[in-house]
């Protein structure tokens, strides 16, 4: 009886250790810098001696340089810019081009279309560009071809010369979201919202394929097999490779729902979502060599010692490092850099010249930089977990003597050791099992409900985005313009910030719990999705692209 | 989290727990008079099963109670099984949340009390172990099944509704391990603990009657 009592009280205080992973054993904690409010949503980036980081959401948005020891440098901030700015930084060398020379700078395209080139040693504005607004301005990854930079605005693309910022020229093309441009030897490869991929010669010419896959939100990816797409629907997501040739779709992968950056090294391709990451060889045809439960939603880091980083945008969740043995095995651990919660920011490795450092940012806006330990010296702290040994033991103790039970023909104390086994095991995996088994029920039965209809009084501008509706006291209180969020908790959240409201709960085994909201606690708060009534806890609750939550007090 | 069922005013739920009260006494009433030692028992055994329940929490839906009224309704009766059921659902949602559900929880573990007094668990030579153990399987399941009732509030539909037992199977297949759990390991000693020493009166009766029938 004692061991049964014993056994369970100490699964709760197994379930909050983290363990230690040959990744956490090999790096040291270096500096970080809290930003305190606001989002790390795109990668740090290194330009050889500073450390740039960009931030938004809830503070001003800005731009950060640091040098190598954690000391803040300069920073640039955009007031203008009202949403959160997510294209990732670029760096450029110094060069020079029929429209001529430039320094070296760094590229940051703005949500309120601003375009600007700033020097990476200071901060100053070296020129700076206006792209059309709607909604959004600037989200997407820009690209370099020779002498110009390739800009994805909102409604188009534009060729932008890296000496001075005149535009060459612009082409509309559809409404994009962190769609970025991609550059071959024909010209300029682009997606957008309507899922449709675009080709514009260097002239400018645009021209339209209808893919039909969903949202492009990215780069297009060029491989031997064609024009790889991961492209976003509603519940899933579809790997599609295009051939530029004859225009036709040859190859249609399923995957998950809200699908992260693929990244690219030659012929392999790494693509995640709210479901697995995977791993793809492309040669004639692209084959999905190996995928590993995973729920990734921004951008992946692969770095040229074959570590691949990937964040979990999940509530209280850690980071994911992969490893690709170049054959057909990827492997995952979790790692510990303290930083728990929703990211979707890829870190950045970078050197010195005697240390590698690797910078980690996520939603939290706090940024923290490890270092490689066999490069610097330090010896590890060893972290021995009494808890998680404990129960290592009893379980050990427990499939121990049911074997020993079951040979001797004591079948009932057979049954007792091993159903008190079978319990601590369903206890252990029941979070992680149920949100899986939920998951995979909501794919396999989609909820029919009459959908949440637009309100006139809206602005135009949360059109096609996420909105949070929260009734209180037999009012209304909304707010849209939100993207890119996969669950519910983390949409109520950033509306909740956005409104100036508290909003409390906890983490409990079953899900993230809301206790109060803007101090309006009652008998708890319901919530419902596009209309359908939550049924399952609101952090595994998924939100789509374009979905209206209403939250409801009891 | 998600669904809460109908909300209660505070009047309809002082009602509720007066009407809940009101059947577990009218169901621990007899004819006879029961000795003071058997209300104390009833009243410890609610109070430990509810403080187990309480103290359990952590664990999502192992439920030591669903046991515990089986083997109730089974050593005791369904009439006690089932005050034993309502008090206890009453006394432990005092400290883990009172509500519309406590009526749903209520009915589950009473109707599995009942059905423990009916299944023959009990024999001459103590629990019989493997029939306590298909009950307590199926007993998981009816419980979860009558609870889930409680999220019923209008604007839930069929197809709402199967889809939410779908997400709960998880949930339900830990219950099911729970109870068998609890059964194999207590089951024996809890069913003796609940074990009626005969009366005077009833020794007497049997006595006296023996004696009429062989006279």
């Amino acid at each position: 009886m004692a061991l049964l009592f014993a056994s369970l009280f100490v699964v709760p205080v197994i379930l909050a250790q983290a363990p230690s992973t040959p990744w956490d054993e090999t790096h040291s904690f270096s500096w970080e810098y809290d930003f305190e409010t606001g989002y790390i949503s795109t990668s740090p980036l290194f330009t050889g001696e500073q450390l740039l980081v960009r931030t938004s959401g809830h503070a001003e948005p800005s731009v950060t340089a640091f040098d190598l020891s954690g000391t803040k440098i300069w920073d640039r901030a955009n007031p203008a810019s009202t949403n959160n700015d997510m294209s990732p930084l670029l760096h450029v060398e110094a060069g020079q081009g029929e429209c001529g020379s430039w320094p070296e700078m760094v590229l940051v395209g703005w949500t309120n279309g601003l375009v600007e080139a700033v020097n990476p040693s200071d901060g100053e504005l070296l020129w700076s560009t206006q792209s059309e607004v709607a909604g959004w301005g600037v989200t997407g990854q820009f690209a370099l071809d020779e002498e110009f930079v390739m800009i994805p605005t909102r409604k188009g693309i534009g060729q932008y010369c890296l000496a001075d910022g005149q535009q060459q020229w612009w082409t509309e093309t559809g409404l994009g979201w962190r769609n970025g441009v991609a550059v071959d030897e024909t010209g300029y490869f682009i997606g957008d919202e309507a899922g449709q991929l675009w080709h514009i010669n260097r002239t400018g010419n645009a021209t339209s394929h209808a893919l039909q896959l969903g949202k492009i939100r990215h780069a297009p990816l060029f491989t031997d097999a064609g024009i790889l797409i991961h492209a976003q629907s509603d519940t899933s997501s579809t790997i599609g490779i295009f051939n530029p040739t004859d225009a036709t779709l040859t190859q249609q992968i399923p995957a998950g729902p809200s699908p992260a950056t693929p990244v690219q090294q030659d012929e392999y391709i790494v693509t995640g979502d709210s479901s697995n990451m995977r791993i793809l060889h492309c040669t004639n045809a692209c084959v999905v060599l190996d995928e590993i439960p995973f729920h990734t939603n921004g951008e992946i880091g692969w770095f040229d010692n074959g570590q691949i980083f990937a964040p979990s945008n999940l509530p209280d969740s850690n980071w994911g490092f992969f490893t690709f043995d170049g054959q057909d095995n990827l492997t995952y651990s979790p790692i510990e850099v303290g930083l728990h919660g929703y990211g979707t920011a890829a870190p950045i490795q970078f050197s010195d010249g005697v240390a590698t450092f690797t910078a980690f940012g996520n939603d939290q806006g706090i940024l923290r930089v490890y270092s490689d330990l066999e490069e610097s010296g330090t010896v590890p702290a060893t972290n021995f977990d009494w808890g998680e040994q404990m129960l290592i033991f009893g379980m050990f103790v427990l499939l121990g003597s049911s074997s020993a039970l079951l040979l001797s023909g004591k079948r009932e104390w057979f049954l007792r050791t091993s159903s008190l086994f079978v319990l601590v095991i369903v206890v252990l995996i029941l979070p992680d099992l149920s949100s899986q088994w939920s998951k995979v029920f909501d794919e396999q039965f989609p909820e029919q409900a009459s959908p949440e209809e637009w309100n006139e009084q809206w602005p135009d501008a949360w059109l096609g985005t996420q909105i949070v509706i929260f009734e209180m006291d037999g009012e209304e209180h909304s707010f849209g313009g939100f993207v890119g969020h996969t669950d519910v908790l983390s949409l109520t959240q950033v509306a909740c910030k956005e409104l100036d409201f508290e909003l409390s709960g906890e983490s409990t085994e079953l899900g993230w719990y809301v206790e109060s909201i803007n101090g309006i606690e009652g008998k708890g708060w319901e919530f419902s999705v596009d209309g359908a009534k939550g049924i399952i806890s609101v952090d595994q609750s998924a939100a789509y692209s374009t979905s209206i939550v209403r939250w409801t007090p009891v | 989290m998600g669904v809460h069922g109908p909300t209660l005013s505070p009047l309809t739920s002082v009602l509720l727990d007066v009407v809940l009260l009101g059947c577990a006494f009218w169901l621990l009433a007899k004819p006879t008079k029961r000795p003071i030692f058997d209300s104390l028992f009833m009243v410890t055994l609610v109070l430990s099963v509810s403080f187990i329940r309480v103290v359990m929490q952590p664990f999502p839906n192992v439920q030591p109670v669903t046991v515990a009224a089986l083997l109730v309704g089974a050593q005791l009766g369904a009439r006690r099984g089932a005050a034993f059921a309502v008090l206890v659902a009453m006394i432990s949602n005092f400290f883990m949340g009172d509500g519309w559900w406590t009526v749903f929880q209520a009915a589950g573990w009473a109707s599995i009390a009942i059905a423990g007094s009916r299944l023959s668990l009990v024999t001459s030579t103590g629990l019989n172990l493997g029939r306590a153990c298909m009950a307590s399987i199926i007993a998981a399941f009816w419980f979860d099944f009558i609870v889930s009732f409680s999220i019923l509030d209008g604007t839930i539909g069929f197809t709402e509704f199967i889809v939410y037992l779908g997400h709960g199977l998880p949930f339900d297949f830990l219950h099911m391990i729970g109870n068998l759990t609890f059964v194999l390991w207590m089951g024996s000693w809890f069913t003796q603990l609940l074990e009626e020493d005969p009366s005077l009166e009833e020794i007497e009766f049997t006595v006296v009657n023996g004696h009429g029938i062989d006279g």
